[in-house]
């Protein structure tokens, strides 16, 4: 298509080499491209930076030892009890921020290596080998800083998601995932990214960004090497590889974390400066917060296709409260909007002061390429595959004689208690009616858990299985969406079933 | 020193006006932080800025009036220097003492502070710390 502003990349390098390119942030050019129109605003400005600082977990990088003097081929090494990839040459291997330290669980893993050789701090690394004649040493016991080492390459497979998924929860219980801690009872909402800020967001069409970009990463310049793992643009979730040097990288802008009960991850800061070509650039950079949508999404169901919600705008989740069935739901980010601000007005600078120069994409990433989940061959089984369905119930005004007699006759353990329209209202156990004997109480409703751990019908067996592990006890009932009984599941259904499909 | 208290009585204890005959007798300013009522009675977070002497002969007039007092011995500190201004923090706060500013940067009000510790595990990395004393 014909454009009324052609502006080429040559053109924009030579104007930051004289000092008078004209650059602004992807916030900045919301209003600019809102007031002047995108052809004015392509006539103007010259480039436009984007950020992000979010939680990168598909993060890692490349380290090379140098030899040992006799050699090792290394089988394991760990680096500071987190162990790292080895299963290339002799002394090459890949930290990934997820991996967990084997002494301090959740507490410390590769992303914290990762921050630990950026600060210069001496990492403990232990090696061992089986030893070949070429390669005789088994055992490594030594400490290093990114100043001993020959390359510490940050490498990523997947950084810079366009948008992400806001995250709520619906059981009655708090869970906690990669999108952090998710309160019961839609309590919170979480979410990510950084909107209108947002790098991918700001060409959707991969007309600037490419194979070859050179881009603002973790506080030095990177390059996109590749499109990223599960790029899958047609649904506004595009992703890129990222390759930079580690060692030029910067606290300020790249972080070791956890996120509680789930595990570790690197925060990171990435911004991509993107020239204003033409007008059809400009407009795409002018995006706004109203503009980018995302699906708020039930992490109470842990299936991969997870129930949504509703449609909500970056422009609501900033703001800090959605509404969920009427009630006013408070909102966290989990990235953060102040630094990936910092990115973006670092790039500015960067090129302002001349020390940062466009490069020409040698490919374009993409455009139509879908993500496809796994290939999997057995069907999974639902809760209502597995449960047993005629359960013997109680009501609420029942007696506890009457319930002591019908576990004495029946042999079994859990005894729910529904209502007249067979909801489950509770659940007695056992151990509570020992419990109550002797204590002068009469009704199961005196005796009963009201709050129940359930299941519901559609869900994995998997799932199911999870929870009564997290919770410590040895069977659920099931309900459908109503809250109405229709099963009770335990753990004994499940090991049968398991039993027979890996026979 | 600023202190606080928390002060629970049951709920019979609602119709009199402890807190300002307290206030008469001892003549020091006590700031109400929270206050939660129910059938069970009543749960009141005050802070106090007085010498240590004043304090507890604070607490004894409380003690006296049949109100149970317990000083708090804990602070949450929220550390800016390793804080990165996420907010995974924020939504968890039941008393919005941890807030968003205006540019963005994430900062904890002391004095809305239940001492709750829920926004302790939220932070991916540890900014949030609890401290006794
Ligand atoms: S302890 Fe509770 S009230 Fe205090 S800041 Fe943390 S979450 Fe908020
Ligand atoms: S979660 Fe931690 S890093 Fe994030 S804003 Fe709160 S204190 Fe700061």
């Amino acid at each position: 298509m014909e454009t009324k502003v052609n502006r080429s990349l040559a053109e924009i390098n030579e104007k930051i080499r004289r000092g008078d390119a004209v650059v602004v942030t992807a916030e900045e050019m919301v209003d600019i491209v809102r007031e002047k129109g995108e052809v004015k605003a392509a006539q103007e400005i010259d480039i436009v930076t984007t950020g992000t600082f979010g939680a990168m977990c598909s993060s890692g990088a490349w380290l090379n030892f140098g030899h040992s003097d006799p050699p090792i081929k290394m089988q394991r090494v760990w680096l500071n009890d987190v162990e790292a990839y080895t299963g290339v040459a002799a002394v090459d291997a890949y930290i990934g921020a997820t991996q967990l330290s084997e002494k301090d669980g959740f507490e410390y893993g590769g992303g914290h290596v990762i921050e630990d050789l950026v600060n210069g701090k001496e990492i403990h690394v232990r090696a061992t080998a089986y030893g070949t004649d070429c390669y005789p040493r088994k055992e490594i016991d030594i400490n290093v800083t990114k100043h001993d080492i020959n390359q510490a390459v940050l490498c990523n497979p997947r950084n810079a998601y366009q948008r992400y998924v806001a995250a709520t929860n619906s059981r009655n219980d708090t869970i906690y995932t990669y999108m952090g801690i998710l309160l019961p009872d839609y309590g919170n909402v979480t979410c990510s990214g950084s909107g209108s800020l947002s790098p991918l967001h700001n060409d959707p069409n991969y007309e600037t960004i490419g194979i070859g970009t050179r881009i603002f990463l973790g506080g030095t310049q990177g390059y996109i090497f590749w499109e990223g793992t599960q790029h899958a643009p047609t649904k506004a979730m595009g992703n890129i590889m990222t390759i930079g040097n580690l060692k030029n990288m910067d606290t300020r802008y790249l972080r070791g974390a956890t996120m509680q009960k789930y595990g570790t991850t690197l925060y990171l800061g990435l911004g991509i400066p993107i020239p204003i070509l033409n007008e059809r650039v400009a407009k795409t950079t002018g995006i706004s917060d109203d503009d980018i949508k995302t699906n708020l999404t039930d992490y109470g169901i842990p299936r991969r296709d997870r129930p949504i919600l509703k449609e909500v705008s970056y422009a609501e989740l900033k703001y800090g409260k959605i509404d969920i069935n009427g009630r006013d739901v408070p909102v966290s980010s989990l990235s953060s909007l102040k630094r990936a601000r910092g990115v973006a007005n670092e790039l500015k600078r960067w090129i302002e002061e001349g020390k940062f120069f466009l490069s020409q994409n040698v490919q374009r990433l993409p455009t139509d390429q879908v993500f496809k989940p796994m290939k999997q061959l057995a069907a999974v089984p639902f809760a209502r595959d597995v449960m047993t369905r005629n359960v013997i119930t109680a009501g609420p005004d029942d007696s506890i004689v009457y319930a002591a007699r019908l576990f004495a006759d029946k042999g079994f353990d859990h005894l729910p208690i529904v209502d007249e329209s067979s909801k489950l209202v509770g659940i007695v156990t056992s151990w509570d009616l020992a419990v109550a004997i002797g204590t002068g109480k009469e009704k199961l409703s005196d005796v009963q858990t009201k709050k129940v751990v359930t299941a519901r019908e559609d869900e994995p067996v998997d799932a199911v299985a999870r929870r009564l592990e997290k919770y410590k006890i040895s069977g659920l009932p099931v309900v459908d969406s109503k809250g109405e009984l229709k099963g009770i599941l335990t753990s004994d259904d499940i090991t049968r079933l398991l039993g027979k499909v890996r026979r | 020193m600023i202190k606080k208290i928390l002060l629970k009585y049951r709920a019979q204890k609602a119709k009199e006006p402890i807190i300002s005959s307290v206030i008469k007798e001892s003549g020091l300013m006590l700031n109400i932080l929270y206050a939660q009522f129910s059938l069970d009675g009543g749960e009141i977070l005050i802070s106090v800025d007085a010498p240590t002497p004043e304090v507890n002969k604070l607490i004894e007039s409380f003690k006296r009036r049949g109100v149970e007092v317990t000083e708090i011995t804990k602070a949450i500190q929220l550390h800016h220097e390793i804080c990165f201004d996420c907010g995974a923090c924020v939504s968890l706060c039941p008393t919005a003492a941890l807030h968003v500013e205006h540019d963005k940067s994430i900062d904890l009000d002391e004095e809305k502070c239940i001492y709750c510790e829920l926004c302790v595990p939220s932070c991916p990395v540890r900014a949030l710390k609890l401290s006794k004393f």
